[in-house]
């Protein structure tokens, strides 16, 4: 019964299957054949094999009783104490099924838990280790305490190489009889950006309308998945019309469910393709930096996002 | 006889009864004439809107001019539903025969900024109607302005009845009070006709409430009267930020209005760029944004002396952002934000409930499935199988294909 969606119908479940981070893998292959692993800290962008390789070690471990023996939480979905409190403790202090004396938690996007949740989860480290290892996940190890880190042994994992992403495709490919040109291979690996998830989501999504994957067909897949109307949003603001812009910026974000944070990054990349003068792009980049330093701090994301298209407005102007 | 409420006791029968509405009521005066003289050509307009704030005397005037000219009033108010059948069956009639009793009828549509969009049709019937009639139609609304009315307006007359003066509210009262044979302090009397800022219906309910009190207890200086909500202050409020030049009474301004900062923040956010544009628009949403910043810090510290710093920047701020005082009429909508969430909260429950089940399913966040949602709806849609997989619902299987 292997599942219908590609990222998981061929997701490896051998450390000899996966793709890239030769240095992780082999390092890891080790640690778990051991039997013994300390906790651990996998930093690194999204797509690049964290999840993944969680998920072989405690299969390897545990073997056919592996989904007893493992509970995997996402911190982005419930990010404050209470996760660590209750549904964390409770994993942790039964113990293990089988030969192996620990348990093993798997606690993705762990760079969103708040640092009190983080401080709670140190004391759980500590006192459940005999019967419980954490593998924790995140994007930024520096949003991780260092308590925590210092209790972890750290695996950096890097973007995949267009090799690695290459082959991975050529895999699918190959088992779901479909054709790549190069140029498509080349437009899923831009669209991808390393993010292995991604382009193998990129495949599936362009081989439901064909099992010819061409280069067109890739980028019109790609081309319905960019928050581009961050773009559309900018040029109301720049061509004076204030009011359509903040319409179309409130729609953006509740349509496409898109964060003020994600909005502003957006913004910050497209000010260097705007047809302004050079000095007014660096005011502009000054300005968004001070508005999603106000959003991180908690700042009604609406509201800030607004001054910031009036100032666009401006800078339309050649008043700015 | 008594048992009758005052504003009813009291309400005027004739244009002669009608106080401090000498305006409107020449306005009115000279519609009724054309209208009979027959004067009406194709180019006049064949009804009148009477639109003021509440206790102004828009019906009183209506069943008025009913009672002049000795005609048959056809009423329809908020109270009924008004959608187009519902128009059709009781107006049509009424403008097309001849009243059985009197010579005339008049059609009275109170409260026209009442009429929902559930009201189907019920608008462009009554344009309809007006163009037909040859009876004179009344419309009565608070807000002419609402975006709404906007094609009712172009096929009437537009009469404005004022906020009453408080000296001719104060006039009033006496009137009553000396038909009543009763006699209440004029301080008292001062401090209603203030209180009801240009509101008649508002001021005679005070002063019939309080007439029933003993005379000790009538000491004007303790007497308290429990303040209407007017929503009409936001509207003012804005008015004179917007407009007006900045002063030591706008920095007060919205210590007056009955409404949480909060909320006054968002009526500012969405009507600052009905009133600035450019510079002054930039600079506005600049100090709304600061205002936001101190909100956060007050949270924050819980230091609520920041509170001075956000009232100082959304009114005297807000105000000074302007170059040039502005004058004209401007038409404030109400903050459409949380609304918006909230209809977009319900849009998007079944692709929460959707993401959720693929996240879990592919070991990612919900978060991030949500993110790239429009390629993993590309994937499940294609794949009945995978719509098996994931055990989608009749709603969420709905939901994909929309």
């Amino acid at each position: 019964m292997a599942s219908k969606i590609w990222t998981e119908r061929f997701r490896p479940s051998k450390f000899k299957e996966v793709v890239g981070q030769e240095d992780i893998v082999k390092r890891i292959e080790s640690l778990t054949n051991s039997l013994n692993i300390p906790h651990l800290l996998f930093a690194g962008p999204a797509g690049t094999g964290k999840s993944t390789l969680a998920l072989i070690i405690v299969k390897e471990l545990f073997g056919d009783i592996w989904k007893e023996n493992y509970l995997e939480l996402n911190a982005s979905d419930e990010r404050g104490i209470n996760i660590v409190r209750e549904k964390v403790k409770n994993f942790a202090r039964t113990k293990s099924l089988g030969d192996v004396p620990f348990k093993i938690i798997f606690l993705d996007e762990a760079d969103a838990l708040t640092p009190e949740a983080q401080q709670a989860l140190r004391r759980t480290m500590e006192n459940y280790s005999a019967t419980c290892r954490f593998i924790l996940s995140c994007n930024y190890s520096s949003k991780i305490i260092d308590p925590i880190q210092s209790r972890c042994a750290l695996f950096r994992f890097k973007l995949l190489e267009k090799k690695d992403i290459e082959k991975v495709l050529n895999i699918i490919a190959s088992d779901e009889d479909l054709t790549i040109t190069p140029e498509a291979m080349e437009a899923l690996y831009e669209g991808s950006e390393g993010d292995c998830r991604r382009a193998i989501n990129l495949l599936q999504s362009t081989a439901s309308i064909s099992p010819s994957i061409t280069e067109d067909l890739v980028s019109t897949v790609i081309s319905n998945t960019k928050p581009k109307d961050i773009k559309v949003v900018l040029d109301y603001a720049l061509s004076g019309d204030f009011q359509k812009s903040r319409e179309k910026l409130l729609d953006v974000m509740l349509k496409e469910s898109i964060s003020g944070q994600d909005v502003v990054k957006a913004i910050q990349k497209e000010i260097w393709n705007l047809p302004v003068e050079p000095d007014i792009k660096v005011r502009l980049t000054e300005k968004t930096g001070e508005i999603e330093f106000r959003i991180i701090e908690g700042s009604d994301p609406f509201i800030q996002l607004q001054s910031l298209l009036a100032s666009f407005v401006l800078a339309g102007l050649g008043k700015e | 006889m008594n048992q009758k409420p005052w504003v009813d006791k009291y309400r005027p029968k004739s244009f002669e009864d009608i106080k401090g509405q000498g305006q409107a009521l020449q306005k009115i005066k000279k519609y009724l004439e054309d209208f009979n003289i027959g004067k009406l050509t194709k180019r006049k307009k064949k009804a009148i809107i009477l639109h003021g704030p509440p206790g102004t005397g828009k019906t009183t005037v209506a069943e008025v001019i009913a009672k002049e000219s000795d005609s048959e009033i056809f009423e329809l108010n908020a109270s009924d539903f008004r959608n187009k059948t519902k128009l059709k069956e009781i107006l049509r009639p009424a403008i097309e025969q001849q009243s059985l009793t009197k010579k005339n009828k008049l059609i009275l549509i109170d409260e026209a900024d009442g009429i929902s969009s559930i009201d189907r049709g019920g608008l462009s019937e009554l344009i309809r109607i007006i163009q037909e009639t040859t009876y004179p139609i009344v419309i009565t609304a608070n807000d002419v302005w609402n975006k709404k009315l906007s094609p009712l307006r172009k096929k009437c007359e537009i009469v404005q009845l004022k906020e009453i003066d408080y000296n001719v509210i104060k006039s009033i009262l006496f009137g009553i009070l000396r038909n009543e044979g009763m006699f209440i302090d004029n301080k008292i009397i001062t401090k209603i006709a203030i209180k009801a800022k240009g509101d008649i219906r508002a001021a005679i309910n005070d002063l019939q409430a309080i007439s029933k009190l003993d005379g000790e207890n009538l000491d004007p200086e303790t007497i308290g009267f429990d303040e209407r909500n007017k929503e009409t202050d936001i509207f003012s409020a804005m008015k004179h930020v917007f407009k007006g030049k900045p002063t030591d009474k706008t920095r007060k301004i919205f210590d007056s209005v009955n409404m949480p900062i909060d909320k006054i923040i968002l009526w500012i956010e969405e009507n600052i760029p009905a009133e600035y544009s450019g510079k002054a628009l930039a600079k506005a949403y600049d100090r709304l944004s600061k205002v936001d910043v101190f909100k956060g810090r007050i949270y924050k510290q819980q230091y609520w002396r920041f509170l001075v710093y956000e009232y100082a920047l959304l009114s005297y701020g807000i105000s000074a952002s302007k170059e040039k005082t502005k004058t004209g009429f401007t038409s404030y909508k109400k903050p459409s934000r949380i609304l918006k969430i909230w209809i977009n909260n319900r849009r998007t429950a079944k692709k929460k409930s959707i993401a959720k089940k693929y996240a879990e399913l592919v070991h990612v966040g919900h978060k991030r499935a949500m993110r790239e949602f429009p390629i993993i709806k590309n994937i499940i849609k294609s794949d009945e199988d995978i719509q098996d997989e994931l055990q989608l619902d009749e709603d969420e299987l709905a939901y994909l294909e929309k």
